[in-house]
């Protein structure tokens, strides 16, 4: 009677699961885009960017028909992207999001968001972009994201440490080497810069400045070329540097590149128009004001830079009022109040035209020894064009890391470029596209 | 570990029949009342994702051409088990996994029985102080756990690390090879504590008549321990075996903190961390739900092997 009735209960159990089960989830279908003349409703908001609660307290001042509730999410390494593809795929997701340049298509290719035609006025916002950026965020004629930054790759040194080797800014990567090694002459304990194995990002933007063309589309298949011969060529340069200690291997945004950031073990980041902030806040604390400039990125002969990092909003498949998150879109990448309103956060470089000088006075950038915002405009001009990212950046972004782990253990950045190429064109593969190589 | 139900006596009088039936007839009712609570949510909590887990590892999300068009939901039957099982990261995840239970298991549980049987010792003094320090870590969340000893392996941020280089010792606890056995140091500073209450409680009851005989017999402390309280605490050795080998195909949290401060520690580091890869970063939930499904079957094998050898010891 007992095993009986064990045997029930486990049976009704089953049985109760796989009812619960059988009520999956499937995304919601896409709603048809209808153009609403005078969007009204409360919208979501998540970004990871410092400030951005104070933009949508701003939109919300502006006017009273739409009601934006800003949520801050961890950035995207921290698991910011695996919260929001989580939470659109369960369904409730924000209407908007923040999306950076590399995961945008994946987020697009896995079908989480919704396309902006019918719900802005293109000819105010996309059609002024320029052509590098629009095709950052459009994708089979239709635009996913309006872009918010367009950063360049900065390099920032210690002008005093420069000074003391008796170097001036390396012009070239050739320079930057003598450079090195000249400040391993008068400090032996100082590295000119750190080679991050945590940044795939930065790898890809020094090989797009080089000329590289990691990924692109053939007609119906994708081409990937994570190891071409431009990236060889960056490859084995930055294995030179390793092998000479002119840089450290160290996670960015860890504890010991704080520490050696204070301390002057690192004096020089290759970051982007946004690391201005971090290098303040890490090194302000031990006396080096006025001792950072910001410079273009040492090149390979002919000016050339590329993007690092930079994000774009977009509206995620779960959004129930698209035309009103359009407008908050709107308002966010094109008005000069969405700039002001962020106050003193982040140097950012925008992407739309006339927006940069609004954020060049608002951010106080007296810490650094020179105009960085000069800087950000050249090194913005010489943007090597043709760069696009492919349709899942993580898959590169994981088995580049990964590769990198071994850097301290004899592994070599050429090796880790190849492997990735090879994870890449398999992974795709395993997802049903079809590849090139 | 559950209890056997008190049998039912076999001698009854025909006159406490009757109502003994109403009385088990009722009970059961409410027993069923009391129970429905926890049983719907442990359905809900715990069956369904399994199922529901189970059900996902068989299908796959294909995708053709450029990738932006609709993805098809198919069924693949055992492909992303195969997929899972030929990933290099993967397979190498359950090596590191073995390694680490070699380094970590011994430390451990040797640790736990020393710790309890020093406490439980005739001489020990300020038995209760010693209990409370050596539980202490253990008091301390995982995350939390695994946050301080980051810090306590960053060079230029730890004063371990910079305490041994005065002395002249140059270690980098987070290099390739030494990151293994750091990570095992944590785990092992986190739950010897709590296995040292296990096994003290089951040291008390161990019969004081036959540490008695043993004194009379001339065993002293250190023979008494490993000769008698030791064969005795047998079955709670093996409870921790057993627990600890399910918590170390589990192990997640210490790699994923440690990952951010230092490149030698990859985001498929163990098994669960790749599964979350799978899941998270490249958006492939089936093939995530068959690795969950993989650990689980390791999981059970290896908890059923150990009961075996352990109920085949006790036989």
């Amino acid at each position: 009677m007992k095993r009986r009735q064990l045997l029930l209960g486990a049976v009704s159990l089953m049985a109760s699961a796989a009812l619960v089960a059988g009520c999956g989830s499937t995304p919601a279908a896409t709603p048809t885009p209808t153009p609403v003349e005078d969007p009204t409703g409360t919208i979501t908001f998540w970004s990871s960017m410092a400030g951005m609660d104070k933009v949508a307290a701003a939109f919300n001042a502006s006017q009273s028909k739409i009601k934006v509730i800003f949520e801050t999410i961890p950035n995207g390494g921290a698991g910011g992207y695996a919260k929001l593809s989580t939470a659109i795929t369960a369904g409730n997701g924000p209407d908007v999001a923040t999306i950076e340049y590399p995961q945008l298509p994946q987020f697009v290719s896995n079908g989480q968001l919704q396309p902006l035609d019918a719900f802005i006025n293109k000819a105010e916002t996309v059609d002024k972009l320029t052509d590098q950026t629009k095709a950052l965020v459009q994708f089979g004629d239709s635009t996913y994201a309006l872009p918010y930054d367009a950063a360049p790759m900065i390099m920032w040194y210690r002008k005093d440490m420069l000074d003391k080797a008796g170097v001036g800014v390396p012009k070239t990567w050739q320079d930057f080497e003598e450079a090195g090694k000249k400040l391993k002459a008068v400090a032996p304990e100082a590295h000119l810069a750190s080679f991050n194995p945590n940044e795939a990002a930065l790898t890809a933007a020094l090989a797009w400045q080089a000329g590289a063309k990691w990924f692109g589309t053939e007609g119906d298949s994708w081409k990937v070329g994570v190891n071409d011969e431009a990236t060889e060529k960056v490859a084995n340069y930055w294995q030179k540097l390793i092998d000479q200690k002119i840089v450290k291997v160290q996670q960015s945004f860890s504890d010991e590149w704080s520490a050696d950031l204070a301390s002057g073990a690192v004096v020089g980041v290759l970051g982007a128009n946004w690391s201005a902030t971090g290098i303040q806040k890490r090194t302000e604390a031990s006396g080096q004001k006025g001792q950072w400039i910001a410079a273009e990125v040492p090149n390979w002969g002919s000016p050339a830079d590329a993007f690092y990092g930079g994000s774009s909003f977009n509206i995620t498949k779960s959004s129930k009022n698209p035309a009103a998150a359009a407008k908050f879109i709107e308002f966010l990448a094109t008005s000069k109040d969405a700039i002001s309103a962020r106050g003193n956060t982040g140097s950012a470089f925008l992407a739309y035209p006339g927006l940069t000088p609004v954020a060049q006075k608002t951010f106080d950038s007296s810490y650094f020894g020179n105009d960085i915002y000069s800087v950000f405009n050249q090194a913005y001009a010489t943007i090597t064009p043709g760069w696009q990212w492919g349709p899942n950046w993580d898959i590169t972004n994981t088995a580049l890391k990964d590769a990198y782990g071994k850097l301290t253990n004899g592994g070599k950045v050429l090796e880790a470029v190849n492997s990735a190429q090879g994870a890449t064109v398999a992974g795709l593969k395993q997802n049903g596209l079809s590849v090139k190589e | 570990m559950l209890t056997q139900a008190p049998k039912k006596p076999s001698a009854a009088s025909p006159k406490a029949g009757r109502p003994r039936h109403a009385m088990s007839g009722t009970g059961g009712r409410t027993a069923a009342l009391f129970l429905t609570p926890f049983f719907t949510i442990f359905a809900l909590a715990m069956v369904a994702p399994v199922i529901y887990a189970m059900v996902l590892s068989f299908f796959a999300q294909q995708k053709s051409g450029l990738g932006f068009g609709e993805a098809k939901t198919a069924f693949v039957g055992l492909e992303n088990y195969l997929q899972a099982m030929q990933s290099d990261s993967f397979v190498s995840g359950i090596g590191r996994l073995v390694l680490y239970c070699v380094l970590y298991i011994p430390c451990m549980v040797g640790g736990a029985l020393a710790f309890a049987l020093l406490l439980d010792a005739a001489a020990a003094r300020a038995r209760k102080l010693f209990q409370l320090m050596v539980f202490l870590p253990h008091a301390v969340p995982g995350v939390i756990a695994a946050l301080i000893w980051a810090y306590l392996y960053t060079p230029g941020v730890s004063p371990i690390v910079s305490v041994l280089e005065t002395g002249g010792i140059s270690l980098n606890f987070l290099d390739n090879q030494m990151v293994l056995p750091s990570i095992v140091n944590i785990a092992v500073w986190e739950w010897t504590g709590y296995n040292v209450i296990v096994l003290f409680t089951a040291l008390q009851a161990v019969p004081r008549e036959i540490l008695e005989a043993s004194r009379v017999d001339g065993a002293g402390e250190i023979r008494a321990a490993i000769s008698i309280k030791l064969p005795l605490i047998l079955p709670a050795v093996s409870v921790i075996m057993l627990f600890t080998v399910i918590g170390t195909l589990q192990l997640f949290t210490e790699p994923s903190i440690i990952s951010k401060a230092t490149a030698s520690v990859t985001s498929t580091w163990v098994p669960n961390m790749w599964a979350y890869d799978a899941a998270f970063n490249r958006h492939n939930l089936n093939q995530a739900a068959a690795a969950s499904i993989i650990i689980a079957l390791m999981a059970a094998v290896l908890s059923w092997t150990v009961t075996r050898f352990s109920s085949r010891n006790k036989a």
